[in-house]
C-alpha cells in the first residue's frame, strides 16, 4: 500500500525514465530497513527474555551469589559486573546501555569461565560452524539443484524414480538421527574412523597455518557434522528443484527456446536452470537458520567446536552471558543472510524489486 | 474411565464392546450383517484402546458407514430405483438424520479409498499405526523394567550390563540391565502425545489468525504477519534451548503450549494466503452472488478446499515438535521422566554406550523407532491430499 502511494507520488513529479532506478534503491531500502528492524526487534526481545522472565538469570545469579555468602548489595553488584549493566538504574537506561555495548560489540563476561570475555569466546568458535555449516550447505544446495535439474528434465524415468525415492526418505529424517548413526555404525560397528581421532575441530599438536597437513586435518575433522549436514538437507533441495523446474519447463519461454532450435544443454542451463533456481535462493537463507538449529546437536555428538556446541554447553552449564551472546550472534547470522538472500533475489528477478508486498 | 486414553484397559474394551451393539444392530436391522461386524470389531478396538471418548466417535463413523450401504436414497432420481414419477421428495426428520448419516459414511468410505491408493502414504499409515498400536497395546505383552537388574550380567567378569539382542531379550540389554524392548514400547507414548498436543495446538492457532489476517486485513494482518515474520525468523532451536534453560517445565502440555508458540507461524501465512486466494475464486464469489449465506460458503465451499492444506501442515507440525521435543531432551534440558526414547538417547550417551559396541542397541533402538515415526509422518502426508480434497476423491 505505502509503495504504490509512493510510487504514484513519484510518477507524478519525475520522468518515467529514473522511476525504475528509484524502485531498485526503494527496494533494497526497505529491506535493508526491514532487515534492521528486525535485528533491533530480536536483541530487544533477549534483553527482556534474560532480565524480565520470572526466574531469569540475573535474579537466578543473584541468589546464588547470596546463597555462597555475600550481601545482596554485593550479590547485585556482582552479578551486574557479569551481565555489564547496573542494577540501581532505571530498566529503560539499562536497556540503552545494553544496546550501545551491543553496538560496540560488547556482549559481557562468561560467567562459568571468569574473566573471559564473550565476543573473545565467539570469536573462536564461529570459524568452525561458518566452515561447517557453510561448506556443508554449499555442496548439498549444488547437488540438489543439479540432481533435480536432472530427474526433472527425464522425469519418469528409472533415475527419477529411485533419486525421488530417495530425496523424500532422506528428507524425512532428522538430522541428529544421521550424527548418531553414523557413530553407531560406521565408527564403533565398522571402524571405518576412529571416533576419538575425529573430534575437535583439528589435531591437537598441527600449528595453525596454511600447511597442507593443517588444511587436511580442518577437513577431515570437519567431514563428519558435513556429511550430517548433506544428508539432512540434500533431500529437500533436490525435490523443490524437481518441483519448480517442472514448472519451468511447462512455460511458454521453453517451448520458443527449443523452437529456435537452440541446443539442450543452453535450453537446460540458460533458460531452465537459472529461472528454477530463483525460488531457492530465498530458502537457502531460511536453510541456513535450520541448519544452525541443528547443529546445536549435531557439533555436540561430534564433539566439534563450533557455536552450537559451546551453546548446548552454556545452556547446560546456565552461562546466561554466553548463552545470549551466542543466541544474538545466530539469530542475527540468520536475519542477515535473510536480508542477503533478499537483495540477491531484487538482483536475479527484477519481477521481486518491482512488486510490493 | 471417562475420557481419552492412551492405554489400552479391560475397563475400554467394555465400553468398546457396549459402542459396537449399535453398528452391529443397525447391519443386521437392515440386512448388512458384513459392515455390521466390522463396525463392531471397529468400536470394540477403538474403545479397548482410547477408552469412553476412543469409542464414542467411532460409533457415529461406524455406524455411518453400515447405513451409507444399506440406504437407498429415495429423493435422488439417479440412485432411487424408483421412476421419476414415483420419487417422493417430502422426507421426515428421521429420514432426513438417516440421509445424512449415509452420507457421511459414503464420504468415510471414499477416505478409505483415498487413503488406500497412494502407496508411500498407505506406507506412512502403516508406520504410524504400528507405533500407535505398539504404544496402546504393547503394555498388555511387554512388562516395563524401572529398576536396575543386577542379576542379568552375562558371566561373573563382565564389567557392564549391556547386552546384544538375543532370544530371551530381543533388542538387548541397557546399562542396568533392562530390556530395551520394553522402554522402546512405553518410551514412545508420552513423546507422541506431547507432540500432537503441540501440532494441534499450533495448526488451531495458525488457523484462526491465518483466515483472521487474511478476512480483516489491514491493521490486523499487518501485526499478525510481522510478528510470524519476526518469530519465523529466530531460529526456533537455539531460542528453544534458551527459554528451556530460563523456564521450569512443570508438565509437558506446557511444553507442547511451548513448542505450539513456536511453530504456528509457517502455517499461519500459508492459510493467509491460501484465504486470499479462494476469496477470488469464481466459485466462492458465485456463492456469494447466489446468497447462499456465509455458513454455507466457509463450510461448503471455503473449508473442503484447505482441508487437505490444513492436514498436511498439522503433520508438519507434530513432526517439528517431535523434533525439537527429543533435541531438548538429547541435551538433558527437558525433565522428562522415564521411559522416554530421548531419555534413552541421553542415557546412551552419558553412559558410554555411544563408543561400546555391545551397547549399540541402547541408542539405536530408539534413533531407529524416531526416525521411521518422522519417516511415516512424512510419507503420510502425500495420501493426506487424495483423503481430504474432495476433487480427487473417486465416487463410490
Amino acid at each position: 500500500m505505502d509503495a504504490i502511494a509512493a510510487g504514484d507520488a513519484i510518477s507524478d513529479e519525475k520522468p518515467v525514465s529514473k522511476n525504475t532506478k528509484n524502485f531498485t534503491k526503494s527496494y533494497t531500502f526497505r529491506v535493508i530497513l526491514q532487515g534492521i528492524i528486525t535485528i533491533w526487534a530480536a536483541t530487544t526481545f533477549t534483553f527482556f527474555l534474560v532480565r524480565l522472565l520470572p526466574g531469569n538469570p540475573v535474579s537466578i545469579r543473584i541468589d546464588q551469589l547470596m546463597q555462597q555468602g555475600y550481601t545482596i548489595e554485593e550479590a547485585r553488584n556482582q552479578a551486574a559486573t557479569l551481565f555489564d549493566f547496573n542494577p540501581d538504574e532505571p530498566m529503560l537506561q539499562q536497556y540503552s546501555t545494553y544496546m550501545v555495548n551491543l553496538v560496540q560489540g560488547n556482549l559481557g563476561t562468561s560467567i562459568t569461565s571468569a574473566g573471559t570475555p564473550v565476543r573473545d569466546q565467539i570469536l573462536r568458535f564461529l570459524p568452525w560452524t561458518l566452515i561447517s555449516v557453510g561448506s556443508a550447505l554449499l555442496i548439498s544446495f549444488s547437488v540438489g539443484i543439479l540432481l533435480g535439474i536432472m530427474i526433472a528434465y527425464w522425469r519418469g524415468g528409472v533415475l527419477d524414480n529411485v533419486i525421488t525415492a530417495l530425496a523424500s526418505i532422506l528428507s524425512g529424517i532428522p538430522d541428529y538421527v544421521y550424527a548418531i548413526l553414523i557413530i553407531l555404525i560406521a565408527g564403533v560397528q565398522l571402524q571405518w574412523f576412529n571416533v576419538g581421532e575425529m573430534r575437535g575441530g583439528v589435531t591437537q599438536g598441527i600449528p595453525a597455518g596454511f600447511t597442507v597437513e593443517y588444511i587436511s586435518s580442518v577437513i577431515k575433522h570437519a567431514l563428519l557434522p558435513v556429511i550430517t549436514y548433506l544428508l539432512a538437507t540434500v533431500g529437500v533441495w533436490i525435490l523443490s528443484m524437481k518441483s519448480s523446474t517442472i514448472s519451468v519447463l511447462g512455460e511458454d519461454y521453453i517451448n520458443v527456446a527449443k523452437a529456435r532450435g537452440l541446443s539442450e544443454g543452453r535450453i537446460l542451463t540458460a533458460y531452465v536452470g537459472r529461472n528454477a533456481m530463483l525460488p531457492l535462493v530465498t530458502r537457502l537463507a531460511i536453510s541456513i537458520g535450520f541448519v544452525l538449529s541443528g547443529s546445536v546437536i549435531v557439533e555436540r555428538f561430534f564433539e566439534y567446536p563450533g557455536l552450537g556446541l559451546q551453546l548446548a554447553r552454556a545452556v547446560g552449564a546456565r552461562d546466561y552471558t554466553t548463552m545470549q551472546g551466542i543466541f544474538l550472534v545466530i539469530t542475527i547470522g540468520v536475519i542477515v543472510s535473510n536480508i542477503l538472500a533478499d537483495l540477491v533475489m531484487g538482483w536475479l528477478d527484477p519481477r521481486v524489486s518491482l512488486e510490493d508486498n | 474411565m471417562i475420557g481419552f486414553e492412551t492405554v489400552a484397559s479391560p475397563v475400554g474394551l467394555i465400553i468398546g464392546i457396549v459402542c459396537g451393539l449399535i453398528p452391529l444392530g443397525v447391519g443386521l436391522r437392515y440386512g448388512h450383517v458384513k459392515a455390521g461386524v466390522w463396525g463392531f470389531i471397529a468400536c470394540a478396538v477403538s474403545g479397548f484402546a482410547c477408552g469412553f471418548l476412543g469409542g464414542l466417535p467411532m460409533i457415529l463413523m461406524a455406524t455411518a458407514v453400515v447405513f451409507s450401504y444399506a440406504y437407498v436414497n429415495k429423493q435422488d432420481p439417479f440412485t432411487s430405483r424408483q421412476s421419476l414419477e414415483e420419487v417422493n421428495f417430502e422426507e421426515t426428520t428421521a429420514e432426513y438424520v438417516i440421509r445424512q448419516f449415509a452420507a457421511f459414511g459414503r464420504t468415510l468410505r471414499a477416505m478409505g479409498i483415498g487413503l488406500v491408493r497412494n502407496k508411500g502414504g498407505f506406507i506412512g499409515f502403516l508406520g504410524i499405526m504400528f507405533f500407535a498400536i505398539m504404544s496402546i497395546f504393547g503394555p498388555l505383552v511387554v512388562e516395563y523394567e524401572g529398576s536396575p537388574r543386577m542379576d542379568r550380567r552375562e558371566s561373573p567378569q563382565s564389567m557392564t550390563l549391556f547386552q546384544l539382542p538375543s532370544n530371551e531379550f530381543p533388542l538387548g540389554l541397557d546399562w542396568q540391565g533392562r530390556s530395551i524392548l520394553s522402554h522402546i514400547v512405553y518410551g514412545g507414548q508420552t513423546l507422541i502425545v506431547t507432540s500432537v498436543q503441540a501440532g494441534l495446538m499450533a495448526t488451531l492457532v495458525a488457523v484462526l489468525f491465518g483466515s483472521l489476517a487474511a478476512l480483516l486485513g489491514g491493521f490486523v494482518d499487518q501485526i499478525l504477519s510481522a510478528f510470524s515474520n519476526f518469530i519465523l525468523t529466530i531460529p526456533q532451536f537455539p531460542l528453544l534451548l534458551v527459554l528451556a534453560s530460563i523456564l521450569t517445565f512443570t508438565s509437558n502440555f506446557m511444553l507442547a503450549v511451548l513448542l505450539a508458540a513456536l511453530s504456528w507461524p509457517t502455517l499461519m501465512r500459508a492459510v493467509r494466503a491460501q484465504v486470499l486466494s479462494l476469496r477470488e475464486r469464481d466459485y466462492v464469489e458465485a456463492a456469494i452472488t447466489l446468497d447462499l449465506g456465509l455458513y454455507h460458503i466457509i463450510v461448503r465451499e471455503v473449508f473442503p478446499n484447505m482441508v487437505s492444506y490444513i492436514a498436511i501442515n498439522f503433520i508438519f507440525a507434530i513432526r517439528a515438535a517431535m523434533y525439537a521435543l527429543v533435541g531438548l531432551v538429547i541435551l538433558g534440558m527437558v525433565p522428562l521422566r522415564e521411559p522416554d526414547w530421548g531419555i534413552m538417547i541421553w542415557n546412551a550417551q552419558s553412559r558410554g554406550a555411544f563408543y561400546n559396541p555391545n551397547a549399540m542397541m541402547m541408542a539405536f533402538a530408539p534413533i531407529v523407532a524416531i526416525a521411521l515415526f518422522q519417516l511415516s509422518l512424512i510419507l503420510f502426508t502425500r495420501s493426506l491430499e487424495e483423503i481430504f480434497n474432495p476433487r480427487l476423491r473417486r465416487g463410490l
